[in-house]
């Protein structure tokens, strides 16, 4: 039995061995798929997910003509946003049965995936200008190959980095993180650390919350939280994440910019004068 | 094409990046891999003083924790220069009781490695440590060295894990003192590892690592010989066990999967085991799968098993079960001569102790239907030790003559005051010292070779039979916090101290949500001399013909917040204990006996509860506030019933009194016609002389109508705030209840009755059993009924303090009260359920929100639990104490008192003095010089004595014994002896 979370306030060291400003390392690619539209892949941590776009495309909806009326999407186990005379973005989490330590396969309606799926969807539909493509559908297709906290959040920085491979226009990068607290409800500890981007033993421990921002501002965009936490602690856990996520969002905009740099390098776009601009 | 392969070259992170993976195994027994990242830095300070290199962390708010280690550490011989100690894990796990000296064991690091380990070998142990680098003046420090890049090991193919872990500490060792060797400093302190694993020291002396093993070291200290009796016992022998591995004494324990497959399957039984009182060779064990409790008889069946232990049992075949013993067995007697030092050669079970059990044997053969043999047990393994420190005195007969003079270590039994545990060997070099003394010892182990378990000397806590030491050993013993309040608890009193007043304007906050009661006629009735006043009660007539009745309780939960330090420490303590000389507080002396205190002539805060009330005292309605009241006279139980009783008094508060007293009757009488028990327990008061505080005489209690004038009406709102907290809060609201006791505890009282007296004790509802204690009667004996109702009582069950939603709501019937549902509350100075009470009845009356604290029901079920035990233990620290002081006052001198038989043994009998509240054993062989023969006829409660004396003993008969002073050889303790002088 390794230590637990109680170990923090002996040397303000979390279990894996980071602060509590610490996020932590975080590595992506875009454009892992050469055949879809747009497709990423995301690890924080040893939290593992991997995502393919499709779209926009024309929407699968029968009698689209009249607009709005229309019945469900294509696929039911997907979570569906529309967006008012815009896009609809579906959103389909597959997690495997493999990425959790008791090798538990999650069906693709279970409340939990559905409930994951709705709040990637919405918080997207929020940031995307779909407006521009109306009566079609962007298709998210998330597969979670590893899981350890914070996954919410990775999921929502995935499907960011694959709309931007897809060329789907946004206000700003769709960014995502956790922050927790030191102790838990009861303990009644004034003196509780916020924490940034917890593990999977944080998370099972401690109250969480996940926090989406436009960009680095603070513009909330997605805010889950579904542990008991004292009111007072709430404002320094969302200060705490709402600073992580720009963290975040500096990273994926490196990555991005990693990725167009390597392309015009190897001549697979010419170095035009929109793009070249502020790449490398 | 693009590959998922992660690029390193240019990414920096993969230096400082590890992973931890490691295998655990569920309950279930599925196998399960774990991955964890582990991120490793460079900035975890090493925390010493005299370091300028390293800058200690901050935290979110930007506090930053100061270096904990000394810069001028203690030096020994060997490090003149001073030094900084690092333990491995076996060093903690065998001595922790030296590091918790407060004489040595300064600036010790602990490593993240040692830690973890520890808390995989012992919980309790880990906690200790983890206490122990809270203390500021031991500067205990914790370094992670599994996240700092330098000292993080990489485990090698093949390697161990415990090899690794040992790899770990040297390299720490290594890297602190090249750490440390940077500092321009003429005194460098050396970074020393402490370890006994000699393989250990071995590689330390190869790699240049300073390292020390704990006896070499603890040998070059100042009190040497003291400290090194702390080390614990099983290390020292490690090396020659393996010389006689035959000679066990004890069957081996089955594997922990045996067990729990056992346990599943039904075949074996879990529970705690427990030993009786009159006998250490019986235990027995109550298990869910039967009714009646399991007998577990013999040393060879008890198998190392101690009081307290949860243990697996298993039922033996049926030709082997044997009926509980009605013989007193006390193992002093028995193995009186048992010498400490060698158990080879021996038989487990000695010659006398087989002869004792063949008695029995031989009983279970000719005994008729009511001793019938029961179901028997053999213990065959033990889940969880629940050994804690024990209290007790060398014997003085397994102590050379030798050793009370040298230096010599020497094996010596240590004689635990707790009689159901067993001897305890214990190995020392301060024997002559230790002669006499009341001393605190911790069990090690319990080998299978070794007849009795094997501990180690914790400290002394002073002569025997010296009040202090006593004193001191009666609340280890029941395990009461008894050390002064710690600063962080002293911090949260109010600072003004004695001065705090309540704020003279209204408009102060503290006045928000309060009623001003100061205008009523308010006073309080307690024990002489009582200065932490919880309750005060007024009553006045209405213009309807009602009456108002309002009973205040000191609003403690205005002073003592939830979960802060001193709200902890009191949930921590549960209950205050009173000795007869002295008060364990739960809350610091400030608020106890001041502010909170219902003092009279002075304005308290109060959390009231008022009622109206009819003339028959039915309740018209009810209503509960926080409010200001200042009392007008504090009375004594006495005091007040004279005042009642002087007609000339005619003032409005006498008034109110009289009127309380009146409501009082008919409450009681409603209660006593719903089926409320009148239990008795014999309760005795000890006089000091004012000047010595000695004891000098013991009186009865007296019961007087103002004592259960308060005693009603603290029913009346303790059932009242029951009913509204339930209301309020259904899940989470803190009750007490006390379960209906089942049928058969009364089995052996009714047959008692029956055959000795004819008399029927009916039991199917508390009004059955009220209704037969009452019939119960001598005309010639008018304490029989007494000493039946104490007999009564300890068939009961005992109350207890649950959260209402684990329980249905028919169970939170509270038996002896007869009372539907009930809580305590009138009494938060001195118990903490009744401060959570208050806690949850202020936010049931909206006058604040509950805290956190107070609704998680998992925190309410653990505080449930705690206070159970500590409101158990108080009771019995009580007795103790009076029992205790009882003896002190027979010093001396000789009494002659009458007594009755309560308890009948095939060879001795216990009787009850009603005079002193005691219970005294007298065995046959201490009527007459040669022990007379006797005849025990189980069925009639009788034993007849022939030869050296001719004599019958009946249950329930009267007898004059004298009583003087003697000290029980087995215990140490001084008690009452009681000789029989004759029958009446």
């Amino acid at each position: 039995m390794p230590l637990d979370t109680s170990t923090y306030n002996l040397a303000l060291l979390r279990v894996d061995g980071r602060r509590w400003n610490d996020l932590r390392r975080l590595h992506g690619q875009i454009r892992t798929q050469a055949a879809a539209d747009g497709s990423s892949y995301l690890e924080m941590g040893n939290t593992k997910v991997m995502c393919v776009v499709t779209g926009p495309s024309e929407s699968a909806r029968r009698g689209g003509a009249g607009g709005g009326a229309g019945g469900p999407a294509a696929s039911s186990s997907s979570s569906t946003a529309t967006t008012p005379n815009g896009a609809e973005i579906a959103v389909t989490i597959v997690t495997g049965g493999f990425s959790t330590v008791d090798r538990k396969k999650r069906s693709r309606t279970d409340k939990r995936v559905q409930e994951l799926q709705a709040g990637v969807a919405k918080a997207l539909a929020g940031a995307l200008h779909a407006h521009l493509y109306p009566r079609s559908t962007i298709a998210v297709s998330l597969h979670v190959l590893s899981q350890d906290g914070s996954l919410l959040a990775c999921l929502v920085n995935a499907s960011t980095l694959a709309l931007v491979d897809a060329g789907v226009p946004m206000t700003d990068y769709l960014v995502a993180c956790t922050a927790g607290s030191t102790s838990g409800h009861g303990a009644g500890d004034e003196g509780a650390d916020p924490l940034l981007d917890l593990n999977g033993q944080e998370e099972q421990e401690l109250p969480f919350l996940t926090l989406g921002t436009l960009g680095a501002t603070d513009r909330v965009a997605l805010l889950v939280c579904e542990s008991r936490v004292q009111v007072g602690r709430l404002e320094g856990m969302m200060a705490v994440a709402a600073d992580g996520c720009g963290h975040i969002r500096a990273a994926l905009d490196r990555i991005v910019r990693d990725k167009g740099a390597q392309m015009v390098r190897e001549g697979a776009i010419a170095k035009g004068e929109s793009i070249g601009m502020d790449l490398d | 094409m693009t590959s998922l392969k992660r690029p390193t070259a240019n990414d920096q992170s993969h230096l400082n990046l590890s992973s931890k993976v490691y295998v655990r195994s569920t309950k279930s027994g599925k196998v399960q891999k774990i991955v964890r990242e582990v991120y490793l830095r460079q900035d975890i300070p090493c925390s010493s003083q005299i370091c300028s290199n390293c800058r200690p962390p901050a935290n979110a708010a930007g506090q930053v924790s100061p270096p904990v280690l000394s810069d001028k550490p203690a030096g020994t011989k060997a490090f003149p220069q001073g030094h900084y100690l690092v333990p491995d894990t076996n060093a903690l796990l065998n001595a922790m009781d030296l590091f918790e000296q407060s004489s040595a064991f300064f600036d010790v690091i602990i490593l993240q490695t040692v830690l973890e380990e520890l808390r995989n070998r012992s919980l309790p142990l880990y906690n200790r440590l983890i206490g122990l680098t809270k203390s500021e003046d031991k500067r205990f420090y914790v370094f992670f060295n599994e996240f700092r890049l330098e000292t993080y090991v990489a485990r090698e193919q093949d390697e161990s894990i415990n090899d690794r872990n040992d790899r770990a500490v040297r390299q720490a060792v290594q890297w602190y003192n090249m750490h440390l060797a940077q500092v321009k400093s003429k005194r460098l302190p050396t970074v020393v590892m402490l370890t006994d694993d000699k393989g250990n020291i071995e590689k330390a002396k190869q790699d240049k690592v300073p390292a020390v093993t704990l006896r070499d070291y603890v040998g070059g200290l100042e009190d040497a010989d003291r400290l090194l009796d702390m080390i614990a016992e099983s290390r020292e022998r490690g090396i020659s066990r393996d010389k006689k591995a035959a000679d066990f004494l004890y069957p081996e324990y089955f594997t922990m999967s045996k067990m729990m497959t056992g346990v599943k399957g039904g075949m074996l039984h879990q529970g705690i085991f427990n030993v009786s009182p009159y006998n250490y060779l019986e235990g027995s064990i109550k298990v869910p799968a039967f009714p009646k409790a399991l007998l577990i008889l013999g040393r060879d069946n008890i198998n190392r098993a101690v009081d307290g232990d949860v243990v697996v049992v298993e039922v033996l075949p049926k030709d082997q079960w044997k009926e509980p013993s009605t013989k007193i067995i006390e193992e002093e007697a028995i193995t009186k001569n048992e010498n400490a030092d060698g158990d080879e050669g021996e038989d487990l079970v000695t010659e006398k102790e087989r002869r004792a059990l063949q008695e029995e044997v031989k009983k279970t053969h000719t005994s008729s239907s009511e001793g019938r043999p029961q179901p028997t047990a053999k213990v065959v393994g033990i889940i969880k030790r629940n050994w804690r420190q024990y209290v007790g005195h060398i014997d003085q007969s397994s102590v050379g003559s030798a050793a009370k003079s040298g230096r010599k270590q020497d094996t010596v039994f240590l004689i635990p005051m707790d009689k159901k545990v067993p001897k305890i060997k214990l190995r020392t070099r301060q024997v002559g010292e230790l002669l006499g003394k009341r001393i605190l010892v911790t069990i090690d182990a319990w080998d299978r070779e070794s007849r009795h378990p094997v501990g180690h000397f914790v400290r002394s806590l002073g002569e025997l039979e010296t009040k202090a030491a006593e004193t001191e050993a009666l609340l280890l013993e029941h395990d009461v916090q008894y050390r002064p309040f710690p600063k962080t608890v002293l911090d949260c009193l109010p600072k003004e101290g004695h001065d705090w007043k309540v704020p003279a304007s209204t408009d102060d906050p503290g006045w928000k949500g309060r009623e001003d009661l100061r205008g009523l006629l308010i006073c309080s009735i307690d024990p002489v001399g009582c200065q932490d006043i919880d309750d005060a009660l007024h009553a006045r007539a209405l213009p309807n013909g009602n009456f108002e009745v309002g009973v205040h309780i000191a609003d403690v939960s205005h002073f003592v917040k939830p979960s802060n330090a001193m709200d902890n420490e009191a949930s921590i303590r549960g209950t205050t204990v009173y000795l007869v000389d002295k008060r364990i507080d739960m809350l610091p002396m400030l608020l106890g006996t001041d502010l909170c205190s219902l003092k009279p002539y002075v304005e308290r805060y109060a959390f009231s509860v008022l009622w109206e009330l009819n003339q028959s005292a039915d309740i018209v309605n009810v209503r509960f506030t926080k409010s200001v009241i200042k009392s007008r006279e504090a009375f004594s139980y006495e005091q007040a019933q004279i005042r009642i009783d002087d007609d000339s008094q005619q003032d409005d508060l006498t008034k109110g009194m009289r009127t309380l007293l009146m409501l009082s009757k008919k409450l009681k009488q409603k209660r006593m016609d719903a089926g409320a028990l009148s239990l008795s327990s014999p309760e005795v008061k000890v006089q000091m002389e004012s000047e010595t505080s000695d004891p000098i005489d013991v009186k009865t209690k007296e019961l007087l109508d103002t004592n259960s004038l308060v005693e009603e009406f603290m029913l009346l709102a303790n059932i009242s705030v029951a009913g509204k907290i339930y209301e309020a809060f259904p899940q989470t609201a803190i009750l007490r209840r006390h379960a209906a006791p089942p049928k058969t505890n009364f089995d052996e009282l009714a047959n008692q009755l029956k055959v000795k007296r004819g008399l029927e004790l009916h039991v199917d509802s508390s009004r059955a059993v009220a209704d037969s204690l009452d019939a119960c009667r001598d005309p010639k004996e008018p304490f029989f009924n007494t000493l039946i109702r104490i007999m009564a009582t300890r068939c009961m069950m005992s109350a207890e303090y649950f959260c209402a939603g684990t329980q249905a709501y028919p169970e939170f019937r509270h038996y002896g009260l007869a009372s539907e549902i009930y809580t305590h509350f009138t009494s938060p100075i001195r118990r903490y359920a009744d401060l959570c009470a208050h806690r949850q009845l202020a936010a049931a009356i909206d006058y604040e929100p509950m805290h956190p604290s107070v609704r998680s029901r998992g925190k309410l079920e653990a505080v449930c639990k705690n206070i159970n035990v500590r409101h158990r233990n108080a009771q019995l620290a009580g007795r103790a104490s009076i029992a205790y002081y009882v003896g002190q006052s027979l010093k001396g001198r000789v009494a002659e008192e009458e007594g009755f038989v309560m308890k009948i043994f095939s060879n001795g009998f216990v009787i009850l003095v009603p005079r002193f509240g005691i219970e005294g054993l007298i065995r046959l062989r201490d009527l007459a010089e040669t022990e007379p023969e006797s005849v025990y006829d189980a069925e009639n409660y009788t034993l007849k004595l022939s030869g050296s004396r001719d004599l019958t003993v009946e249950l329930f008969q009267k007898v004059v014994v004298r009583i003087s002073d003697a000290k029980d050889e087995a215990t140490g303790k001084r008690g009452a002896k009681m000789e029989l002088v004759k029958v009446i």
